[in-house]
């Protein structure tokens, strides 16, 4: 990946003071937790879909080689090109080269985290090909040159008047306050751009290896106007995109939508096969499948990491995190974020450049609870947590490292004794005093206890222990 | 780029060493699990319907129904009318012909603008299709593309209207994958692009307000024979 180092506590700081994005995280957050319970409620057999789906990605993990060769056969018997990229440059140089060769000047882009990991735009940029976002969420945050903060809603961090003055600033048009004005606004620029465009690129949430066909799921449209109205298709699909067959859609769709925004059913679903057939009046002339590595591969071999690649993407483990629904979708850097990008960047981007994502979490295991795929994110972020450690050589390189490490001895000379447990109890009920506030919290305590309360008050030890207390209540009630 | 192809295969199966590849697979006989669901939807047919209406209303959708076919064309007729409309597109689908809707239409001054030309039929008032399918439990139309069947008439027009026949109805999408597999006996045999859509086209991408026709047709109008 071409993204930098990911800094996620400077970022989360930042996003912290942000009150518009506190109060967007709260509003998408809440809206599509509530909504995926609802419609998770609404099957009577939820329980078992999830371990069906996940059994299936095991499977067809377990035999991935098998699936991509037989996945290459159908596409090209449909009339297709497949191309394999190894890492995000060689994907862009594909990608771009098809463009070129063919001497298109505008590419239209519907929503697609793959090219996001890839950072195409850029590619295609430094090309000096146009390239346009037709998702309306990926349109603001072009247009604002950032990065998507949610895999739903890319742009959620934005207000209405902040997209109204964006639209105004970029487009020249008055500042429109509705958010139906808006949208209108972005329907007709972006009509004439999906007219003009000599190549749309997609992603895929589904390639089915029997039959070749990938699978798009949306709601306004635009990719299927990117897979239709071009006279060349490109989709970029990560290899663990796979099922084996084409009923496991059933199945696959039937979660997905209802994970991601409780939907029974996404406004629109494509099934592509191929390019246009001969007799077809519309659709793509040439269909492209490139077969995105980027570090996959890699992450097969470790059995305790294995399951990352499980993932359908639908961000039900985003909005139940009590972290991600405080730091946003830009805290985890990359183009992945909540538990599933504390988990998927580092082993993407090499967990030298992402050491702080999987810390980035307190392993309450929501995220597992809500996983349509039922990813245990507690085990793999543990796993990853330990692989960090090792590469910085047992933790002592640092002086942060060293005092952690001396707190963590003298906590557990602390606790392996009853009696020094008991008088270090006490000691630090007195000790504390000078920082309890009259509410009980501790909200300012030296370094290096600082960064406890830096970002939260931390609850004062109480005067008498449970124990204590117990013993107490049992003698009053007898 | 074909030494990336083995690259990546060779770090997948190194990778993979010692991973049971076992798969538990049943064999499944999809030409009678499809006749079993079929019989089992003529019975359900009437409660489907209720259903489908239900899901389709709850997804922004207008819903027609009419007792016998014969009311199709003098419906459109008169949608038409109200709407004001001056350009249309159609599917050239044999049911559609059957009931000759094209020409009615034409008879009543409308341009027809064929699938053909995108810029043309980007500016066509409304676009009418049947449907291949229809899911009851989630209100969802399934289109399949061929030669008289074109993408772009349900996408382009802002306007979208289906006829669906209560013979098409699904009871829900694992019925409908028994069903399209069983037609799928040649795998070669696949549509180049199968359609499904739940609704008009809706975004939610600006705080979360809902919008509608963002991209695809803002309304959506089943009529149900």
């Amino acid at each position: 990946m071409g993204f930098e180092e990911v800094r996620f506590e400077k970022n989360s700081d930042k996003a912290i003071q942000n009150k518009p994005l506190q109060k967007a995280l709260v509003n998408v957050t809440d809206r599509f937790r509530t909504a995926r319970n609802k419609a998770s409620k609404e099957v009577s057999d939820w329980e078992e879909l999830r371990s069906a789906a996940r059994e299936i990605k095991k499977n067809t993990i377990a035999n991935l080689d098998k699936y991509l060769i037989m996945l290459e056969e159908k596409v090209i018997k449909a009339g297709g090109i497949v191309h394999w990229a190894k890492d995000a440059h060689e994907a862009s140089q594909i990608i771009v080269k098809i463009a070129n060769d063919r001497g298109v000047k505008l590419v239209v882009k519907s929503k697609s985290m793959a090219t996001e990991e890839i950072e195409l735009n850029s590619s295609f940029e430094d090309a000096g090909i146009k390239v346009v976002e037709t998702d309306l969420g990926e349109y603001i945050i072009q247009l604002a040159g950032e990065h998507p903060s949610h895999i739903i809603a890319p742009a959620i961090h934005k207000t209405k008047d902040d997209i109204s003055a964006l639209f105004s600033e970029k487009l020249g048009v008055p500042h429109y306050e509705k958010p139906e004005e808006l949208t209108k606004v972005a329907r007709e620029r972006l009509r004439s751009e999906f007219l003009n465009a000599e190549m749309g690129v997609s992603g895929a949430n589904f390639a089915v290896a029997e039959t070749g066909t990938i699978v798009i799921v949306e709601n306004e449209g635009n990719a299927r106007l990117t897979t239709t109205v071009p006279k060349i298709h490109v989709a970029l699909v990560g290899i663990e995109k796979l099922i084996p067959k084409y009923e496991d859609l059933s199945l696959f769709l039937s979660i997905l939508a209802r994970s991601a925004t409780g939907q029974k059913s996404s406004t629109y679903v494509s099934f592509i096969t191929g390019p246009k057939s001969p007799t077809d009046v519309d659709g793509p002339e040439e269909f492209h499948l490139v077969l995105l590595d980027n570090g996959r591969s890699g992450i097969l071999a470790s059995e305790e990491t294995r399951e990352s690649l499980y993932c359908i993407r639908c961000g039900a483990c985003l909005n139940i995190c009590p972290v991600y629904r405080h730091v946003g979708g830009h805290s985890y850097g990359g183009a992945y974020s909540g538990p599933i990008g504390a988990i998927i960047t580092p082993q993407l981007m090499g967990i030298d450049k992402a050491s702080e994502l999987p810390f980035a979490s307190s392993l309450c295991g929501a995220c597992h609870d809500v996983c349509p795929v039922k990813i245990d994110f507690p085990k793999v972020l543990l796993e990853l947590r330990k692989n960090v450690i090792e590469s910085k050589k047992l933790g002592i390189n640092s002086g942060k490292d060293l005092i952690e490490k001396l707190g963590i001895r003298f906590w557990r000379f602390t606790v392996e004794y009853e009696s020094i447990y008991k008088i270090t109890n006490k000691l630090s009920y007195y000790l504390q005093i000078p920082w309890k506030r009259s509410n009980g919290k501790l909200n300012a305590l030296p370094y290096p206890f600082s960064r406890w309360t830096d970002k939260r008050d931390f609850p004062s030890v109480a005067k008498k222990t449970f124990r204590e207390r117990w013993k107490e209540i049992k003698a009053e009630t007898g | 780029m074909s030494n990336s192809r083995e690259e990546i295969l060779y770090t997948i199966r190194r990778g993979l060493k010692g991973v049971s590849s076992e798969e538990t697979t049943v064999e499944r006989n999809f030409l009678s699990e499809a006749e079993e669901v079929q019989n089992l939807t003529k019975e359900l047919r009437s409660n489907l319907k209720t259903q489908f209406i239900d899901e389709l209303t709850n997804v922004n959708t207008n819903v027609a129904e009419l007792e016998n076919e014969e009311n199709i064309n003098k419906t459109l007729l008169n949608l038409i009318k109200r709407k004001e409309l001056k350009s249309f597109s159609i599917w050239e689908s044999e049911y559609l012909k059957e009931i000759n809707l094209k020409e009615d239409i034409k008879k009543t001054g409308l341009k027809f603008i064929a699938a053909k030309n995108k810029n043309k039929i980007a500016n066509s008032d409304i676009g009418i299709t049947e449907v291949d399918y229809a899911i009851a439990d989630t209100g969802t139309l399934v289109l399949l593309t061929n030669k008289n069947q074109p993408r772009s008439v349900s996408l382009l027009p802002p306007i979208h209207l289906a006829i669906v026949r209560q013979e098409n109805l699904a009871r829900n999408i694992k019925d409908l994958f028994i069903i399209l597999k069983s037609k799928l006996q040649n795998v070669e045999d696949i549509t180049s692009c199968m359609t499904f859509i739940t609704g008009p086209s809706r975004t939610a991408d600006i705080e979360l307000n809902l919008t509608l026709g963002v991209h695809g047709p803002k309304e959506l109008i089943v009529i149900i024979v």
